[in-house]
């Protein structure tokens, strides 16, 4: 036998997946075919004996080794930083010191032009990018951005495809779905940033066109120091 | 049903409830640590995968997003743990005592509890993304699509994985005569 479609029609009827015209082809080929009829019948029996492995119980004490290991309160939303009594008073200084600035910045005398000094430092708002993948000449070219900015980290698509593309991110078991990308005639053109708040350092990126897998990627970012 | 279950279970939790919480324990514990366990092979770091996972779910309980199923979500988090955990093992770890010590010929049927061993025992050697779609399709009972939902991948790659490992199991236990 057995061409990639025979097989696949041997799956798909194991999988109850087959519709009639596709279970009368397939009893053709198993009629013309005994090979298949041996592959079916091994497939057959091999997920038979997996069906009926079953579930293993857990060790009695899992439920209470978990449940002594979460914290005693539930996370709901996160309160807001500021609202910790820690951050109160650190925000208050921060104050003071913010009109203590805006005084001296008043009373000071001229300062040296902003060209003297530009390119010293970044500002803390400039996204820096941490990890590039350039994706060929496939069904997707282009590039992607792992940078990281105040908020944390992000994504920068740079696309160009036939076709809208659809991306799957993944992270510490966090998803997120960014739907129609690389088309050129997007609004903005084709570059689309998207945050990636709470996302670990290590980012899955997968491309779909058409519902299909095109390409995949992983972006790192490094530790934060 | 279920989903609107798990959904209550959730909003419940996210308000603090803690009776809400140990219930999605309840719900969950036998299944995320199946699949840890099928994946592993190791009763002791299956659990420590389950203990994990819930604690993941926990910390990240005010992300989840309630349009996707719960279930997905967290069995998502125990195979990306399995995964790492058996990343963290030893190379060779899994590979010692191979099956030519103990494996029947050809001629002999293994049968119950024997079938079984082989086939847990082929599942460990085949590619750990492959024994994933196994997993969730024949102890989990899970649709291509549901499938897809977990691992992010879209079904023509689920159903690619799966005939792949199948076949690979196919040979191996017909090697051994367990089919």
């Amino acid at each position: 036998m057995a061409d990639s479609g025979r097989l696949a029609l041997i799956h798909a009827e194991i999988d109850g997946e087959l519709d009639g015209p596709q279970r009368a082809e397939l009893a053709r080929t198993l009629l013309a075919d005994p090979e298949a009829q041996t592959l079916r019948e091994d497939l057959r029996r091999l997920c038979a004996a997996l069906d009926a492995l079953g579930e293993v119980d857990p060790p009695q004490q899992l439920r209470q080794s978990i449940l002594d290991a979460l914290p005693q309160s539930t996370p709901s939303r996160a309160p807001p930083w500021w609202s910790a009594p820690r951050m109160r008073y650190a925000a208050l200084i921060a104050g003071v010191l913010a009109a203590g600035t805006i005084v001296y910045e008043t009373l000071d005398g001229p300062r040296p032009a902003t060209s003297d000094v530009a390119g010293t430092m970044a500002t803390a708002d400039t996204p820096t990018t941490v990890d590039t993948v350039r994706l060929g000449n496939g069904a997707v070219a282009g590039r992607v951005n792992l940078y990281r900015d105040r908020a944390g980290l992000g994504l920068e698509f740079e696309l160009v495809a036939s076709a809208p593309v659809d991306v799957l991110v993944a992270s510490d078991g966090r998803t997120l779905r960014v739907n129609g990308l690389g088309v050129r005639d997007a609004p903005g053109g084709p570059r689309t940033t998207v945050a990636l708040p709470g996302f670990g350092r290590s980012v899955d990126v997968t491309f779909l066109m058409a519902g299909h897998e095109v390409g995949r990627a992983t972006l790192r970012a490094p530790k934060d120091r | 049903m279920k989903e609107d279950d798990d959904a209550t279970l959730v909003r419940r939790c996210r308000n603090g409830d803690r009776a809400a919480l140990e219930q999605l324990v309840m719900r969950y514990q036998k299944p995320v640590f199946n699949v840890a366990l099928r994946l592993l092979r190791d009763s002791e770091d299956a659990r420590d995968v389950a203990q994990t996972t819930f604690l993941k779910v926990f910390e990240h309980l005010g992300d989840y997003n309630p349009s996707f199923k719960f279930y997905s979500w967290i069995y998502r988090i125990a195979i990306n743990e399995s995964l790492n955990a058996l990343g963290s093992r030893k190379p060779c770890e899994g590979l010692n005592g191979e099956e030519a010590d103990t494996a029947p010929g050809p001629d002999r049927q293994l049968e119950g509890e024997q079938t079984g061993q082989a086939i847990e025992e082929a599942l460990m050697r085949i590619k750990p993304e492959l024994r994933a779609v196994v997993i969730l399709r024949h102890f989990m009972q899970l649709s291509y699509r549901d499938m897809g939902d977990i691992l992010l991948l879209p079904e023509k790659t689920v159903k690619s994985r799966l005939y792949s490992a199948r076949q690979l199991l196919r040979d191996r236990l017909l090697q051994r005569g367990a089919i």
